[in-house]
């Protein structure tokens, strides 16, 4: 066994309560880390498919026959940042409303006429989903003559948009604190051992050691540390998942459209270790002789 | 091989070594000896770049300390076993891993290391206390594990901050017949003392320090 890696370990064991708080702590940054980043993957994925889900619904005049309703649609499919737009006639509307009222179908007994207006629904590209563009594009839509109304979840974008943002934001700052904190986690303790071994380490240089002779044990007690916080981390997901989440998601609908991000977790050991040996380089700084 | 020229050095106010002029040839062995605090600790820690000087010039070696950094001040201290006044042991860690600290920072192989600190072991006559801790051993045993690992992997130069000051008479004088072992073959050996039996009669030079000077240069 190679010299450097048989005192790191031996350090490991001898300073093993101070190692493993350190682990735990690591492990638990890591934890709230994963916590954030699965919260905003989950609401960019939702995010991404809201074009899916989301369209303005144009309503045309009485007056409107289908061939201007045609070159409105001809005018619309232009623009740029449009999906698809589609005509709903009047009796389209009726047979939609019908479909959606299933047994409460009698409510529209005894129409002479049918009430609904002919529509266009238009919907976004993705990259054309802002509140704000839309919003103009609504405006625009508004002073085309022949469209009488035009209805949108405004709140529902704006909300959704909102909370993507914030979430973005406080998972950005959060995860920079967290990965701030786990470094400082690992500098501390690297700085503690570091401090411990000094006589050592001050005999070393004595006896003709490099700087890099001196910092590897530090650095492999730096990525131990990391990389035990990281795996610890992993498998509290990974028991969360099989004994929790597939659990509530066989009972609860709404827990199978979070999506359990795998690629995102199995990281986490690498990103214990590079965060680990970031902490031990700062902590031992530059050697002086 | 080392040369001091015109070297002072200062701790705040107080003067450690005034004006030193001084040249040790290849192969030479010698004493530096004086009082108390007169500034021998210093003088050695010169040579092995433990401390700077604040003016003059020294020369260890083919290296100029003043040029020295911090990738060839370990290739200058490889060069140099230190018998450490203070011993300098690892309390957690047994005589052989001391010992072997020496070659181990200079990568050498774990089976030559081995059979070079069994060597040096055999040299000092604590072959049997391979295995023991330094707090298991008496002041004498732990000053000869020190000149162990000082020579250990032949040195250029060795330099020897009081070493038999807790031996008895006879242990000081093996020591110094190792000392001599070594020296005939080639290693410059500067032996810091103020035991003045050390160097009586030995026919070798003797540098004698007082308040921070070099005041005398005689012969045993």
């Amino acid at each position: 066994m190679p010299y450097s890696l048989k005192i790191a370990l031996q350090s490991l064991w001898h300073e093993k309560w101070i190692n493993l708080l350190s682990m735990l702590t690591i492990a638990m940054g890591l934890l709230v880390i994963t916590l954030m980043v699965s919260t905003v993957y989950n609401i960019n994925l939702f995010a991404r498919k809201l074009p899916e889900r989301f369209f303005v619904v144009a309503y045309l005049g009485d007056r409107v026959n289908e061939k201007q309703a045609q070159d409105i649609i001809t005018a619309l499919t232009e623009r740029s940042g449009i999906e698809k737009v589609k005509y709903v006639s009047k009796a389209e509307a009726l047979n939609e409303l019908r479909a959606s009222l299933k047994d409460a179908e009698y409510v529209l007994e005894g129409l002479n006429e049918n009430p609904l207006p002919a529509s266009i629904e238009i919907r976004f590209k993705k990259e054309a989903m802002g509140p704000e563009s839309v919003k103009a594009f609504v405006n625009s839509l508004k002073k085309i003559e022949g469209i009488e109304d035009v209805q949108y979840g405004e709140k529902f974008l704006l909300s959704i948009h909102s909370l993507k943002t914030a979430l973005e934001t406080i998972g950005l700052i959060l995860t920079m604190v967290t990965v701030s904190g786990i470094v400082f986690i690992c500098y501390s303790t690297v700085k503690i051992l570091f401090y411990r071994r000094k006589e050592e380490v001050e005999t070393l240089k004595l006896l003709g050691a490099t700087r890099a002779f001196i910092r590897t044990p530090f650095v492999i007690e730096g990525a131990v540390i990391g990389i035990v916080g990281g795996v610890l981390s992993m498998l509290v997901v990974i028991t969360f998942y099989f004994s929790v989440f597939r659990q509530l998601s066989a009972t609860l609908p709404i827990v199978r459209t979070v999506v359990f991000p795998g690629e995102l977790f199995l990281p986490l050991p690498l990103i214990g270790l590079f965060l680990g040996i970031t902490g031990s380089f700062i902590a031992m700084g530059r050697i002086k002789f | 091989m080392i040369e001091f020229q015109d070297v002072s050095k200062f701790y705040d106010t107080v003067t450690a070594l005034r004006n030193i002029d001084l040249s040790i040839g290849k192969g030479e062995m010698l004493f530096l000896t004086g009082p108390s605090g007169a500034g021998k600790s210093t003088l050695l820690k010169l040579i092995y770049a433990a401390e700077m000087p604040d003016s003059g010039r020294i020369s260890v070696a083919t290296w100029d300390t003043a040029r020295l950094n911090g990738s060839t001040i370990p290739k200058l201290r490889r060069t140099i076993g230190i018998v450490f006044q203070d011993f300098r042991l690892l309390l957690n860690r047994n005589v052989f891993d001391n010992i072997a600290l020496t070659l181990r920072v200079r990568r050498i192989s774990e089976r030559e290391v081995k059979a070079q600190v069994l060597d040096a072991l055999r040299m000092v006559n604590l072959r049997h206390k391979v295995d023991s801790l330094p707090s298991a051993l008496s002041g004498g045993e732990q000053q000869r594990v020190v000149i162990a690992r000082a020579i250990v992997g032949d040195p250029t130069i060795l330099l020897a901050d009081e070493p038999t000051g807790n031996l008895d008479p006879d242990t000081a004088a093996g020591i110094m017949r190792i000392f001599r072992d070594i020296n005939a073959k080639g290693t410059t050996i500067l032996i810091a003392t103020h035991n003045p039996t050390l160097f009586k009669d030995t026919g070798l030079r003797i540098l004698r320090l007082d308040n921070a000077s070099l005041v005398r240069e005689e012969k045993g």
